[in-house]
């Protein structure tokens, strides 16, 4: 464990984190968020085994689920409204499952390790199992928000999380089982007629790797066109590739805005909406 | 936004070795400044009395790599480059890079394949009607 070995000044430490995150802390409040619960056991179960009173040597530590609790909420919140404004033809379903991935215990762990988080985090296993340092890193985001307030935290959130998305395809975070089922719900929603596939190019077909591309047609007029090795696996396919197109998450939409916030408004209902 | 990746630089250094001259007179003059200018960098600095190993600079990265930099017979204006050097880095390994550009988008309109421009089957080829 890195805090034992020579050369470790916790204080020293945490100053460098909140500098090297570039956020002012409220020093006290990111201490205790980096104190886990299972570390607070561990030390009043070692206190206990070297026979010290209870009320001599009291541990005054708390603990950081609230925080924790308070700074998945947030984020959450957050992130989904993001997403709704970028992608306002995105479903329910789909922004859940694209939170429900930037908050997962990888990403978030993965995000954590390469911030130090985990040299920093006080819990009782070595190394830290990655719940531990989800949890951790929220209650980090919720210390921010209590010391600079919801705006600096949303930029917070914005800058580290939404990263994570760059070359990632909409249908590898999202399972969809059935693409042709959603599509036709997407299309009578917008009132266009049901699309009719046809295959539009044919390569190798009599040979162990066929290409098939198939075209899905509303209307006679062509809504997109998709590459399969069986016509089934193409029809499929193009269907994906349709609700890419109509719910604007193609690979060539506009990037990410990272620019700076004018108006705090959208954070504010982050918070309201808790 | 941009994060610093180095974490801290240790520097080992002995109060009597010859060769430790530029690690004095960097602790004693330019290690404060640095450490003002860096405040995301923590600097500790340890002198361990008596011969011993020769002084290094030994940086840590946020993914965990340590680099170890000999600081012998270095002046002090050379550590501080070596140390800006140090902050300025990344912790990847230093290999060689097999080409000096990467794309994450390789083609704008699309890469080409063998059916890019072939027109497809359901075009209608009639006697006044060209497929375009």
């Amino acid at each position: 464990r890195r805090s034992e070995k020579p050369n470790w000044d916790y204080h020293a430490e945490i100053q460098a984190f909140s500098h090297r995150v570039q956020e002012n802390f409220a020093l006290d409040v990111l201490k205790t968020a980096f104190v886990n619960r299972c570390y607070i056991e561990s030390e009043e179960a070692r206190r206990r085994q070297l026979g010290l009173d209870k009320d001599a040597v009291a541990l005054q530590l708390q603990d950081n689920s609230g925080l924790a609790e308070r700074g998945l909420r947030f984020a959450r919140a957050y992130l989904a409204q993001c997403f709704e404004g970028a992608y306002p033809e995105l479903p329910a379903k789909g922004t859940e499952a694209l939170v429900d991935f930037l908050t997962s215990q990888e990403l978030v762990s993965y995000v954590a390790q390469n911030l130090s988080i985990q040299d920093l985090a006080l819990c009782r296993d070595f190394p830290a199992p990655p719940d531990v340092l989800q949890r951790t890193f929220f209650a980090v985001i919720g210390a921010l928000l209590e010391s600079s307030g919801p705006d600096r935290t949303g930029i917070f959130v914005r800058d580290f999380f939404i990263p994570q998305l760059i070359g990632k395809d909409l249908f590898e975070i999202w399972e969809v089982v059935n693409p042709m089922g959603l599509l036709l719900e997407e299309l009578t929603k917008r009132n266009i007629p049901a699309p009719e596939p046809r295959i539009t190019r044919q390569l190798g077909v009599t040979t162990v790797l066929p290409v098939y591309f198939v075209g899905l047609y509303c209307d006679k007029k062509i809504l997109a066109e998709g590459p399969g090795e069986t016509l089934l696996a193409a029809e499929e396919e193009a269907a994906r590739v349709a609700l890419r197109k109509l719910y604007g998450y193609t690979e060539n939409r506009r990037p990410w805005d990272y620019s700076k916030p004018k108006q705090g408004l959208a954070a504010e209902k982050a918070i309201s909406s808790n | 936004r941009y994060v610093r990746q180095l974490q801290r630089l240790q520097l080992l250094f002995s109060p009597t070795a010859a060769d430790a001259r530029g690690a004095r007179q960097f602790v004693e003059e330019r290690a404060q400044d640095f450490a003002r200018q860096h405040p995301d960098v923590v600097l500790y600095v340890n002198p361990h009395s008596g011969p011993g190993p020769a002084p290094v600079l030994r940086a840590e990265y946020l993914n965990g790599t340590v680099r170890e930099e000999l600081i012998a017979s270095k002046t002090s204006e050379e550590i501080v480059q070596l140390a800006t050097k140090l902050a300025t880095q990344s912790g990847l390994d230093i290999i060689r890079i097999r080409k000096p550009f990467h794309t994450d988008n390789p083609s704008i309109q699309g890469q080409w394949h063998p059916l890019t421009n072939k027109p497809s089957i359901l075009t209608v080829q009639g006697p006044r009607l060209r497929p375009k």
